[in-house]
């Protein structure tokens, strides 16, 4: 899209032609912006359209990892565990439970909230135990969601 | 069609391309006035992260056309006559300001880092970039107080509305304009809030005919009553309609206003019963209407 230069106004500035066409004020720098906006607008279409392609079809699907680095601090036992959203979708108030069986003493359970897990995300986090989690069986898993 | 440039005090023929850089900086800075009270509103980010690809080119989409709207009288540019077309460029432009404004302060308050996921990224950019982009539209005129008084004229798609019968109809479409303007200011920041839904939970029936008799008295009460505004001056403007009536549909632009941001902010579905949406409605109607009057007095 060129400017509409006209050969008669020579003595101004070529960019504020004064065209009585459609364009009656676009300079060169106006036309520079308007070039970036628009590759910054389709661009961001764009990725919202591949989101779109890619994830929105795939419910939300949950891997939750255990950590084997335990630490233990003043007694007390602190297990990290990282949990993966592998499905497409969001889900939103991920429920997270631990229940730790040690022979000989009390079941410990332990749970956790997450907000807002995107496809894709991971989000990480401790349960603290006052048993030797190595000593018991833990299992930890997902017990609900709800979609947005 | 007038002179080239109307920037206002500028003698010498200013270097286009900083004129340019200084649009857009003076752009920027209107979006960050206007953006930043939603950028730290919880509420948004979350819903902008839960929210389907869809739905986010609707929202993008009716910015563009809100940007339009607030264009063809404010815009960003010093100029002051406008083709349709350039209505249109401008306002592409307005929103893509609002985009990259808006992604640089999510950035900058960690709310999008590295590890952030492509799909809520983008639902928190576009929604974040909604109130940047109004504020980019609506640069020239709160950054320069009474410089950028003036408003735009666009060059009207048809001559049919020159017509001096329908000159008055224009200017309180005008004042109607202003109205939505003003109510978008100040409503859009409440909208998304879990306070709306809060409030109108709370309310007994009969409570809302109240609501409603607070939103209209405090409209007229701020517009007419409060001698903010010069009566003469109005009245020289071309308005139409007596003030009772102004109020009236002022009111309903405001109404209007609230449901459009209600809808957009997901606060209200299809789904929901009929009186959470009148309740909604009308509770977010107060501050409306309330930034309408003050719309219809400042711009």
């Amino acid at each position: 899209m060129d400017l509409p230069n006209s050969s008669a106004s020579s003595n101004s500035a070529p960019a504020t032609s004064e065209a009585s066409g459609r364009f009656a004020q676009r300079s060169a720098a106006e036309w520079l912006t308007f070039v970036v906006a628009s590759v910054i607008l389709l661009v961001l279409v764009g990725l919202i359209l591949f989101d779109w392609q890619t994830n929105q079809n795939r419910p939300p699907a949950f891997a939750v990892a255990v950590s084997e680095a335990v630490r233990v601090t003043d007694g007390r036992y602190y297990v990290p565990f990282a949990i993966t959203n592998t499905g497409g979708r969001i889900a939103r108030m991920v429920q997270v439970t631990a229940e730790l069986h040690s022979a000989g003493a009390d079941d410990e359970t332990g749970e956790q909230q997450i907000d807002f897990l995107s496809g894709h995300e991971t989000k990480a986090g401790s349960f603290v135990f006052t048993h030797d989690p190595q000593g018991g069986d833990l299992v930890v898993r997902v017990a609900s969601y709800r979609l947005p | 069609m007038g002179q080239p440039i109307d920037s206002v005090g500028d003698q010498a023929t200013p270097n286009p391309w900083l004129a340019e850089f200084q649009a857009i900086l003076q752009g920027a800075a209107g979006g960050f006035l206007f953006g930043i009270p939603l950028l730290y509103t919880v509420e948004v980010w979350a819903i902008g992260e839960a929210t389907s690809p869809r739905w986010l080119l609707l929202v993008l989409a009716t910015t563009l056309v809100v940007v339009g709207l607030l264009t063809q009288v404010e815009g960003f540019r010093q100029t002051l006559t406008l083709q349709p077309l350039e209505v249109f460029l401008e306002s592409i432009e307005a929103v893509a300001i609002g985009v990259v404004c808006a992604t640089l302060a999510l950035v900058l308050l960690r709310r999008i880092t590295l590890d952030t996921p492509l799909a809520e990224g983008l639902g928190k950019v576009v929604f974040e970039a909604v109130p940047f982009a109004l504020g980019v539209a609506l640069a020239r005129s709160t950054l320069q107080g009474n410089r950028g008084r003036d408003r735009r004229t666009t060059a009207p798609l048809s001559r049919r509305l020159v017509s001096p019968t329908l000159a008055n109809l224009r200017d309180a479409l005008v004042d109607f304009d202003a109205a939505l303007i003003g109510a978008v200011l100040i409503a859009f920041s409440i909208a998304p809030t879990e306070e709306v839904p809060l409030l109108a939970a709370a309310l007994p029936p009969l409570w809302l005919l109240l609501i409603m008799a607070a939103s209209l008295g405090l409209s007229y009460a701020i517009v007419f009553a409060s001698g903010f505004t010069d009566r003469t001056e109005r009245r020289q403007r071309g308005l139409v309609f007596s003030p009772m009536t102004e109020t009236l549909v002022a009111y309903l632009v405001a109404l209007l206003a609230s449901v459009t941001m209600l809808v957009l902010f997901q606060q209200l579905n299809p789904s929901d019963p009929w009186p959470e949406w009148l309740r909604d409605v009308l509770v977010l109607g107060l501050p409306a209407s309330i930034g309408g009057a003050a719309g219809r007095i400042l711009i």
